[in-house]
């Protein structure tokens, strides 16, 4: 396996005086799905276009199995785009798009409709070959945009937004069979998303973008648990931001006061007296109706069942924090409740308070 | 029925529609005896001119439609400076009575042309078959231009960029995407010019020459013969061609194109075009601008000539007919106003009731309201001169009449505006007016009408610019008492007072762009609507 399957160096893009992407660095590595997350706007579409070939980057490097390709036209650079919206061709058929590309490649006879129709099988669309591609429901376009792209054994499979234009239901769903496709190829993915729970649930690797820069690279848990700044952490799911102070220091974990009181946390590189940021997610927090060991009171401002579990908003003093609870016990109307951290889920220490 | 007076209307909308769109079409088909149908082939002349209205139709249709390609794909290109310019220039001749680019044509590149004569030292003729097609080439063209660019630009870019990304080459992307893809835009407007070909009337008159057509042949039977019966027969000649022109595209093109999927997805930059192919067309549309801003510099120079070809003197001579003729142009905006008005507010109303599905025969008369565009207007006039100008008819030689043909012949180009505006309206205003308890008429005042004012104004501009460009219907119609400026300048054309030709045809033009600028201001800044209703 090529750890550095597609290779970025040093990548900028400007347009007019957006830098809408500015020195990155990320490595690809052979047959995962690696990720660009970020909100809209970030630039994490353009690195796409730099990669396909639709964008010129005006400095840095592009490299496909270690071979630079800024200089190669999008039509030969191995590296095939699934669009947000598919952008399959209207006046073809089903057949016709997924050949297009075969077609260009100087495929014919019998080759071309194998290799099509043993694509269209793969993805269960075998039925559909005769059909216009404006006939098919949303998971079916998207299929027949995936086929099209995969039918010419890219190098790297581009997605962009792949799932953005399907409902809800039908999102989990083809995400659960578009890993599946992916793991059953092997082919190395790049997949553009702003949708956190997409990346996570899909990716082998996640890279935070924000306003053209990477902040963070990592698998899943990784950028999740241990996010390297408040951005990365808020991103990835709702974060609770608990201003802190070193007490203490030992090898490994630091003591810190926090407004929930004092807490041992896995962390080095601090001092006593640092300034830092407790991240606290909405799960890590376990509420009781009685006072115990190492709890702290706080008022319930407002709570909303979610099904699995019910989301409380508390207010310690003038401090919010969100709690997720399982569906047990608790009373809902409970005016206040106990506080404490589950030990299990750890704490995470950011260097600085969030802006 | 729950709505007496939504119904009564609905059919008060079919009888009008029946009485003025059907009716004159049947008169004239009906009006010679059916051997004269038969006897058409003996005639040489008529025969001739079949064959030359085929060819003409033919070879202009061909020009003006690859001219028109040409020039969308290069004011469609957004990296072009200037291309709103050159669209504005492509524009021009559709703000213009037909014969302005003929007539210009005679006194630019004519026997004694500014430019044929003058510039380039030629001392021929250019009267003839060869001037016609180019004049209706350059006439016709922006029709083409226009309706392709809508639809390259209604192209996603992105599906060339997912060509471009699957392997092909920009040759490929262009033959297997963009060209597929905007085809049935092509195939449409060449249909339309073919109809507006077959059926113009006044550039023939300026420059064919001895060029016999069926629409000119048509006129002079009446005009020069009184005779009605031969003037009938090669007016109908006309109309199955032009019928088959427009189910074609109404029923065949348009069921062609292509919804392109739509949905959240970025925008893509065209991808850029070979350089030398890019000079290539640029140089094309560069050429034909020229040609048209030379043809309206010799309208607007010719009006302040004193002689054309002969004395250069610059002079407000010409002027003085323009003043003797200032009822004429009056009648002219008049006509063109109140016409505007009668069809804006007539689609309005069928419009709507065939929008809600108030009215019975529904689809019949959605057809019957853009009926009236594939009819040629020699055929339109010459259909309410027979069924209209009849002893008997109050109307009959009345302004009125020559309004209410304007009118529905007209009648498709509000409808169409109207409808289309309709369709944007969300349907759930119109069903929460309902839920409140307001009826269908109601609805249309309350909710459609405020709504859709723009889109009224759109619509009375396109008729009004129709109107008082229009000679083929007003030629027909014409009495003393109802001159109208585009009939007056053909006269002075023809008695060969072609200066003071020019200082009417500019006087016509700025009217007329005096109106536009007017309207596309009201129709941008919705305080100022009502001028509209006092128009």
């Amino acid at each position: 396996m090529l750890e550095s399957y597609v290779e970025l160096v040093a990548l900028h893009k400007r347009f007019a005086s957006l830098a809408a992407v500015s020195d990155v660095n990320l490595a690809v590595p052979e047959g995962q799905v690696t990720t660009l997350l970020g909100p809209s706007g970030c630039g994490k579409t353009t690195i796409l276009r730099l990669i396909a070939g639709f964008l010129q980057p005006d400095s840095g490097d592009i490299r496909i199995k270690g071979e630079r390709v800024n200089d190669i036209p999008p039509q030969r650079r191995g590296a095939v785009v699934v669009f947000q919206d598919y952008a399959l061709f209207p006046h073809l058929s089903v057949f016709e798009n997924v050949a297009y590309g075969l077609r260009r490649r100087k495929v014919r006879g019998p080759e071309l409709k194998g290799r099509v129709e043993s694509m269209l099988t793969f993805l269960g669309l075998a039925d559909q070959a005769a059909k216009s591609p404006l006939q098919l429901s949303g998971g079916q376009q998207q299929r027949v945009a995936l086929a099209r792209a995969l039918v010419v054994e890219p190098d790297v499979l581009l997605l962009d937004e792949p799932l953005s234009n399907l409902d809800v239901k039908l999102r989990v769903r083809v995400r659960t069979e578009l890993k599946e496709i992916q793991r059953s190829l092997g082919k190395t993915t790049i997949l553009v998303t702003h949708d956190q729970e997409e990346a996570l649930s899909i990716s082998d690797r996640i890279a935070v973008v924000e306003a053209g820069h990477i902040r963070q690279v990592g698998t899943p848990y990784e950028v999740y648990a241990r996010p390297v700044d408040a951005f990365v952490a808020d991103f990835l799911g709702i974060a609770n931001f608990l201003p802190a102070t070193v007490l203490a220091v030992t090898p490994g974990s630091v003591l810190l006061d926090t407004p929930i009181g004092r807490l041992l946390a896995e962390a080095s590189g601090f001092v006593a007296g640092d300034a830092v940021t407790v991240l606290l997610r909405p799960s890590a927090i376990r509420l009781s109706a009685s006072s115990g060991e190492a709890m702290v009171r706080t008022s319930v401002r407002s709570t909303s069942f979610l099904g699995g579990f019910r989301r409380y908003e508390l207010l310690l003093g003038d401090f919010l924090l969100i709690a997720d609870q399982p569906m047990t016990g608790l009373d809902a109307r409970e005016p206040e409740l106990w506080l404490s951290i589950d030990p299990a889920a750890g704490l995470h220490v950011l260097a600085s308070r969030p802006r | 029925m729950r709505e007496p007076l939504t119904l009564l209307t609905g059919l008060g909308v079919i009888t009008v529609l029946i009485v003025f769109v059907l009716l004159p079409i049947v008169a004239v088909v009906a009006y010679p005896p059916f051997t004269d149908y038969l006897t058409l082939p003996e005639n040489g002349r008529w025969v001739r001119a079949a064959l030359n209205t085929g060819r003409m139709v033919v070879l202009s249709t061909t020009t003006a439609t690859l001219v028109g390609f040409i020039y969308a794909v290069v004011i469609s290109r957004p990296e072009l400076r200037g291309r709103k310019v050159l669209r504005l220039i492509a524009t021009l001749p559709l703000f213009s009575p037909p014969f302005t680019l003929g007539f210009s044509y005679l006194l630019m590149y004519g026997r004694f042309g500014l430019i044929s004569h003058d510039v380039l030292g030629f001392e021929s003729s250019i009267l003839g078959w060869k001037s016609l097609w180019a004049v209706q080439t350059l006439t016709h063209f922006p029709f083409a231009a226009l309706a392709i660019e809508r639809a390259l630009a209604a192209t996603p870019a992105r599906l060339e960029a997912a060509a471009r990304n699957l392997g092909a080459s920009g040759f490929e992307v262009f033959h297997t995407i963009t060209l597929p893809l905007v085809r049935p835009a092509i195939a449409g407007a060449a249909l339309l010019i073919a109809t507006y070909v077959l059926a113009d009337f006044a550039n023939p008159l300026v420059i064919g020459g001895d060029f016999p057509l069926l629409a000119t042949e048509a006129w002079y039977r009446i005009d020069g013969w009184g005779d009605m019966r031969g003037a009938t027969v090669l007016a109908a000649t006309l109309l199955p061609p032009a019928l088959f022109f427009f189910v074609a595209e109404r029923f065949w093109v348009s069921r062609r194109k292509y919804t392109v999927i739509s949905g959240r997805g970025s925008a893509f930059d065209r991808l850029p075009l070979p350089q030398p192919l890019m000079w290539t067309l640029i140089a094309v549309c560069l050429f034909v601008a020229a040609i048209i801003l030379s043809l309206y510099f010799g309208i607007v120079a010719g009006a302040f000539t004193e002689t054309w070809g002969v004395d250069w003197t610059l002079t407000l001579n010409q002027w003085s007919v323009v003043l003797s003729k200032a009822d004429h142009l009056r009648n002219s905006l008049l006509y063109a106003a109140t016409a505007g008005l009668a069809a804006t507010m007539l689609a309005m109303l069928a419009a709507f009731l065939v929008d809600q599905r108030a009215i019975p025969f529904r689809r019949v008369v959605d057809f019957v309201c853009v009926l009236p565009a594939a009819v040629p207007g020699v055929f339109i006039g010459i259909g309410y001169l027979l069924f209209f100008g009849r002893a008997g008819i109050p109307f009959a030689g009345t302004a009125t009449l020559m309004v209410l043909a304007f009118t529905f012949a007209n009648l498709p180009f509000s409808y169409q505006v109207v409808r289309s505006g309709l369709a944007q309206i969300d349907q759930n205003l119109a069903d929460a007016a309902a839920n409140l308890g307001a009826s269908r008429l109601r609805i249309l005042w309350d909710v459609h009408l405020r709504l859709l004012l723009p889109t009224c104004v759109a619509a009375w501009t396109a008729t009004f610019i129709s109107c008082i460009t229009n000679l083929s219907i007003a030629i027909f119609l014409v009495t003393s008492g109802t001159q109208v400026a585009t009939f007056s300048i053909l006269g002075l054309i023809g008695d060969n007072r072609l200066e003071a030709a020019s200082a009417l045809t500019t006087a016509l033009l700025a009217i007329t762009l005096v109106v536009l600028m007017i309207t596309w201001r009201v129709s941008r800044s919705t305080g100022l609507v009502s001028v509209v209703v006092d128009a």
